[in-house]
């Protein structure tokens, strides 16, 4: 480790400021050619400033930027390009209605006003085809592809750029273990090859497997950098926030078996995707919902909230059939169901809108409850500890993370019976999943029932009762107690049988 | 909480009073009584068309039938009264206003629930409108008169207001409590900016279209009877010429063309704005061609002026 050629980045005292918010104040960085380099910190930390100065998208306030040991000035993307710092961003930076080929070569080496060169595409198949996108037709519009596929997308994007240094900001947020570890592998081999990498993430057990070097950061400082391993897990977070968290998850409750079934789905099918699942919700149960991408869990909560047309089967909420055809329907006061998106900043919510509207906009249609009256939403925004300057600010102010929160009481608002999430803890900070896991138990044990789809297996193992594996539209595993364990959710996610006592029958 | 009235929406307002101001250096008499309230009756009519499609470009989308809307509701009214019948000539008005709802479902139904593009399918829907004015009158004008409650409208005053004004003004300000203060205005915004979220969130978003897309279908027909109690008949493309105008007074007043942001203030002074421009220009007996390029080029001034602006902002 004692390398005595400068770094291939470094970064002197950096500030940036927005307005009266210091984003990053008198920071030092550096990243050497050939490690992969984590930071970590909760949201609002600074990790995305950061990566943007790098990538050229922002300007520091003050300090100096350094490539191989050289003064740079990086005023625009172009120019981070130039010395080969690239950027793959956790808000997706492709163009929907193109292709994938020509997004691809959009602000490909040599495009410009030129002709189009197809000489990088041929690696960006190779990339795809190595992280399990092989099913991705270079012909299909971006718009069309799954959120996942989109992800695999930009980093075949990314790699084909052949970097020097290349940014992961939350790449692998929306991809499946496997998927991961596909990518990890890539990235390993790019980084033996002289690519220094920046890794953000939010999954500990991902920063464990890849990084050499680990850098917290915390209000926008730079709190450590250390090598991987120096520092375990109750550590690490201590420093992310700054105080102790005792346990990320909440206590399980015992002895849920016996409660009685709030929600009740039998026999549910939608054309190819999602077959024939059966599977209820006891009063008090989280349970959860998990699977590769795409094996029709994510399909299966949209029909229960009544997204899809033609599904058949039955839906019975607290012992009565219902026929729910619409998200109407289904958030009327005698169903009360509630689902929080997949993807919050287009699904969830409306982001030019002010923080109230959102959270108004759920309760407007129930005839039972006044949307106006702040009550509603107070005491779950009390418990989430919103981090806001004011209620009538646009919702698009928030981070990420009290984005979700603003999700959830929008919701609550309208005390569900059920409550139906898609992987609501996707790119969030540990400390606002802690409080998202804190609210969700207590949910619970106040008789909510409550189905969690989750990528991230670690909540589907400690904070759910009970865990349904999905693959190819139908449930291949139940597991529950004992049974759910890193490796049985894995098997069941892969459909391979290595523990028969856990198969469905 | 959120205030109607915003800095984009008082420029046209500005605009109005800059107008009169530098319009009487050349001609005194704008500034009289009997100038003004005549541009107040005149701007009515455009005024009506124009709180309609505020509504619908709210939505996030556009409704270009408003000329044969218009056009239609004309002939529909004028030819009712036409027939002499006491009681054809009594529903002529709450006739033609059922015609604009009832095509206003029908561009509703195009864009809720086949999902085309509202641009195509209103503009099919207006070329249609016009075929079948064609084929029901031969090409020629209509046959029919305007019936006294018509040109009343058009044409009366109430204490030295004309009539054609206050209906509009009344009209504004009831969709406009019912922009700010309702759940189906809330809903409208929400759609023009996210029609997803909207619909995720248990909001029954065709209803709304639907219900959108018909008051605009109102305004639209309301203006064309109000146009031919003005002419005292209706004839073919009496509504062509207010296409632009209309989404220029929209647009002019605040409102986003891509939905969501803006409200009903702003477009009363786009509609001023737009009908004293048109007025002063003429007054000013300019060549028809220069006119019409010191018009485009005053509406890109103002276009510009607030998008700079909001970029200093932002």
């Amino acid at each position: 480790m004692t390398d005595i050629r400068p770094p291939l980045l470094e970064m002197k005292n950096i500030s940036k400021h927005f307005g009266a918010t210091k984003a990053l104040d008198g920071v030092d960085f550096a990243c050497r050619a050939g490690e992969v380099h984590a930071v970590l910190g909760e949201n609002g930390a600074g990790k995305s400033t950061l990566m943007k100065l790098i990538a050229g998208v922002l300007q520091p306030t003050h300090g100096q930027l350094r490539v191989d040991g050289q003064d740079v000035a990086l005023n625009t993307p172009q120019d981070a390009l130039r010395h080969g710092l690239v950027c793959m961003f956790q808000e997706l930076s492709l163009v929907p209605d193109l292709t994938v080929r020509e997004n691809l070569l959009l602000g490909a080496p040599g495009a410009g006003l030129g002709w189009l060169r197809g000489t990088g595409l041929s690696d960006a198949q190779d990339v795809l085809n190595r992280i399990g996108g092989d099913q991705i037709k270079m012909g299909a519009r971006v718009a069309d592809l799954t959120l996942p596929q989109r992800q695999q997308v930009e980093i075949a994007k990314a790699i084909m750029k052949k970097p020097r240094l290349l940014i992961l900001d939350e790449a692998t947020s929306a991809l499946s273990a496997s998927v991961v570890d596909r990518v990890f592998e890539l990235v390993r081999e790019a980084r033996d090859g002289g690519t220094a990498v920046l890794f953000i993430s939010h999954r500990f057990h991902e920063v464990e497997a890849l990084a050499d070097r680990v850098s917290v950061f915390r209000n926008g400082q730079r709190v450590e950098t250390f090598l991987k391993g120096a520092h375990d897990y109750g550590e690490i977070i201590d420093m992310m926030v700054g105080q102790k968290i005792e346990e990320l998850f909440p206590q399980k409750p015992a002895g849920l078996s016996n409660a009685e079934v709030v929600l009740d789905v039998r026999s549910f099918s939608w054309e190819d995707r999602v077959k024939d699942v059966s599977l209820s919700v006891r009063r008090g149960q989280i349970v959860g919902l998990g699977g590769l991408d795409g094996q029709g869990q994510g399909a299966f909560l949209m029909g229960l909230f009544g997204l899809l047309r033609k599904a058949d089967g039955t839906t019975a909420i607290a012992g009565q059939t219902s026929d729910i055809t619409s998200p109407k329907v289904a958030k009327h006061q005698d169903i009360a169901l509630a689902y929080v998106p997949e993807d919050r900043k287009t699904e969830g919510l409306i982001l030019d809108q002010s923080i109230q509207e959102n959270l108004e906009l759920a309760a407007l249609g129930r005839t039972d409850l006044d949307a106006g009256d702040a009550a509603l939403y107070s005491g779950s925004l009390d418990q989430l500890a919103l981090k806001h300057g004011g209620l009538d600010l646009p919702v698009s102010s928030l981070s990420g993370g009290n984005q979700q929160k603003v999700v959830l009481a929008k919701w609550l608002a309208l005390k569900p019976r059920c409550l139906l999430l898609a992987d609501p803890t996707r790119g969030i900070d540990v400390k606002t999943k802690t409080q998202i896991y804190a609210i969700l138990r207590q949910l619970a044990d106040q008789g909510t029932a409550i189905l969690l789809l989750s990528t991230d297996y670690e909540e589907l193992i400690q904070l759910c009762d009970e865990t349904h594996v999905f693959f190819d539209g139908a449930i291949v595993a139940s597991l529950k107690g004992a049974e759910l364990t890193p490796q049985n959710i894995i098997a069941a996610t892969l459909n391979v049988a290595t523990n028969e006592a856990a198969r469905h029958a | 909480m959120r205030s109607a009235i915003t800095l984009d929406s008082l420029m046209p307002f500005f605009g109005v009073v800059v107008l009169i101001l530098a319009g009487s250096v050349f001609f005194p008499q704008v500034l009289s009584a009997g100038y003004l309230t005549q541009q107040l009756q005149i701007a009515a009519f455009l005024g009506l068309l124009a709180t309609g499609a505020t509504i619908v470009i709210l939505l996030g989308h556009i409704d270009l039938s408003v000329p044969w809307v218009l056009t239609g509701a004309a002939i529909l009214s004028t030819a009712l009264v036409g027939t002499g019948n006491p009681v054809l000539s009594a529903i002529a008005v709450p006739a033609a206003l059922a015609f604009g709802a009832l095509i206003g479902v029908i561009n509703a139904m195009g864009v809720a629930i086949l999902r085309i593009p509202s641009m195509v399918w209103t503009l099919a829907v207006n070329s249609m409108l016009l075929g079948l004015a064609v084929l029901n009158t031969g090409g020629f004008n209509p046959k029919g008169q305007s019936s006294p409650l018509m040109v009343a409208m058009a044409s009366g005053d109430i204490l030295g207001l004309p009539i054609s004004f206050l209906v509009w003004i009344a009209i504004s300000l009831i969709l406009g409590y019912v922009l700010t203060r309702t759940p189906f205005g809330r809903y409208l915004r929400s759609i023009g900016f996210n029609e997803k979220a909207t619909f995720l969130s248990g909001v029954s978003t065709p209803s709304v279209l639907f219900v959108a897309f018909a008051i605009a279908g109102m305004c639209s027909a309301l203006g064309g009877v109000m146009l031919a109690g003005y002419a005292n008949q209706a004839y073919q493309s009496m509504g062509d010429p207010f296409l632009l105008p209309t989404i220029a007074a929209v647009v002019i007043g605040g409102t986003s063309i891509l939905g969501g942001r803006g409200g009903l203030f702003g477009t009363i002074g786009g509609a001023l704005f737009i009908t004293l421009l048109t007025s002063i220009l003429s007054v000013m007996q300019i060549d028809d061609a220069w006119r019409n390029i010191i018009f485009g080029v005053i509406i890109l001034a103002m276009l510009l002026f607030q998008t700079l602006r909001k970029g200093a902002v932002a």
